[in-house]
């Protein structure tokens, strides 16, 4: 009964939705609205103006800076809640499956990531200092930082990765994408010029541009590092409490 | 409003049946895992349609070379746009599982009705 009201109720929606698809401008176009305002101002004048030859680079750490500022503090305030209703982890102490599984695991998984894990944290460092010139960034590398360390979780279990990755470790870097954002930021302040200005005034050209590259070199290894820590956090957190599936089974 | 239209924004139209399978598990499926999944590929099909708005057809990534000119880059906007909006739904289906992994130490289940008491009309 309620799938057929569910079923209907997205029939309405599917007209609606193919009624304005039909009166969108079309896919492809050069001219459509969305590329004819403040677009090609950015491609024109983008690597002058933001000081990265990728015009994404310069759109998240310069034109939008604000914007990736406040992104860096979401996925910050998503730590402190899965936190406040998990807790962290106990050192040396898990109630993970992966932990209570009598099963060890295969030597095939062990041995392949033993020689795939260190491959692709140097990936994510090339990814991370390649955001300016080509593609690449600050929140892709670190989502493969984080990803590389839940595969050791996942394969040497919770204790050992605790051990690998101690919270007094993770604990300063967490902040940090925010911190490098601020400090840039405030940086342009003591300059006399605007928050987050990253041209700053009173030097030469050349030593202007190199200072320009290295804060925004700065602040996307904070937020590769940074947020790579935060989710190894999260997923930490939630492989502690992971065991209440075990304990109902063994009744 | 024309049937070539239509099939010329395809991604469009591929984005919005992504939408509605994404709302049809949600308000269907009783596992709260498998809502989460739901809001996920909502999510993504929101991702899509907007990376496609700044599409060019045949054009290149929005990378300038030393003194290349390119006619054809692509919209490099919305791709800015959705790397912040793959970071919130990440960060927001974190926060989820979490409050599910809760809800089962509760309930020691994840079905809405058992959760409720009461069977839940599929």
């Amino acid at each position: 009964m309620k799938k057929a009201l569910v079923l209907m109720a997205l029939a309405l929606i599917a007209v609606v939705f193919i009624y304005a698809i039909g009166k969108m401008p079309p896919m492809n176009g050069k001219d459509t609205p969305d590329k004819t305002h403040v677009v090609p101002r950015y491609l024109e004048k983008g690597e002058e103006e933001a000081g990265a030859r990728n015009i994404i680079t310069g759109i998240i750490l310069n034109y939008r800076g604000y914007d990736t500022m406040g992104e860096t503090t979401v996925i910050f305030s998503a730590l402190a809640a899965v936190i406040a209703l998990l807790d962290r982890e106990k050192r040396r102490r898990s109630r993970s499956s992966v932990d209570a599984s009598k099963v060890e695991t295969s030597t095939v998984v062990r041995t392949v990531a033993r020689f795939v894990l260190p491959v692709v944290v140097l990936f994510a460092v090339y990814t991370i200092l390649h955001g300016e010139p080509s593609a690449g960034g600050g929140f892709q590398g670190g989502a493969i930082i984080g990803a590389s360390i839940i595969i050791f979780a996942l394969v040497w279990g919770l204790p050992e990765a605790t051990d690998r990755m101690p919270l007094g470790a993770r604990l300063p870097l967490e902040s940090s994408a925010m911190l490098a954002f601020l400090a840039m930021g405030v940086i342009g302040l003591a300059y006399g010029v605007h928050f987050l200005t990253f041209i700053l005034p009173g030097l030469s050209a050349g030593v202007a541009e190199t200072v320009r590259s290295l804060m925004l070199t700065v602040i996307e290894a904070g937020i590769g590092v940074g947020g790579g820590i935060i989710f190894v956090s999260i997923v930490f957190a939630m492989m502690r409490e992971d065991r209440y599936e075990l304990q109902q089974d063994r009744k | 409003m024309s049937f070539s239209r239509i099939v010329n924004n395809f991604n469009y139209v591929f984005s919005a049946l992504l939408f509605l399978m994404g709302l049809y598990t949600v308000a269907v499926k009783p596992n709260l895992i498998k809502k989460l999944i739901g809001l996920n590929i909502m999510e993504t099909s929101v991702f899509l349609l907007i990376v496609s708005l700044g599409m060019v057809g045949g054009g290149e990534a929005p990378i300038v070379e030393a003194g290349v000119k390119t006619a054809n880059i692509v919209n490099p906007i919305p791709q800015a746009l959705i790397l912040t909006g793959i970071v919130v739904a990440v960060s927001t289906t974190a926060v989820a599982l979490s409050l599910c992994i809760r809800i089962h130490q509760k309930y020691g289940t994840l079905e809405a009705g058992a959760i409720l008491g009461r069977e839940v009309d599929v």
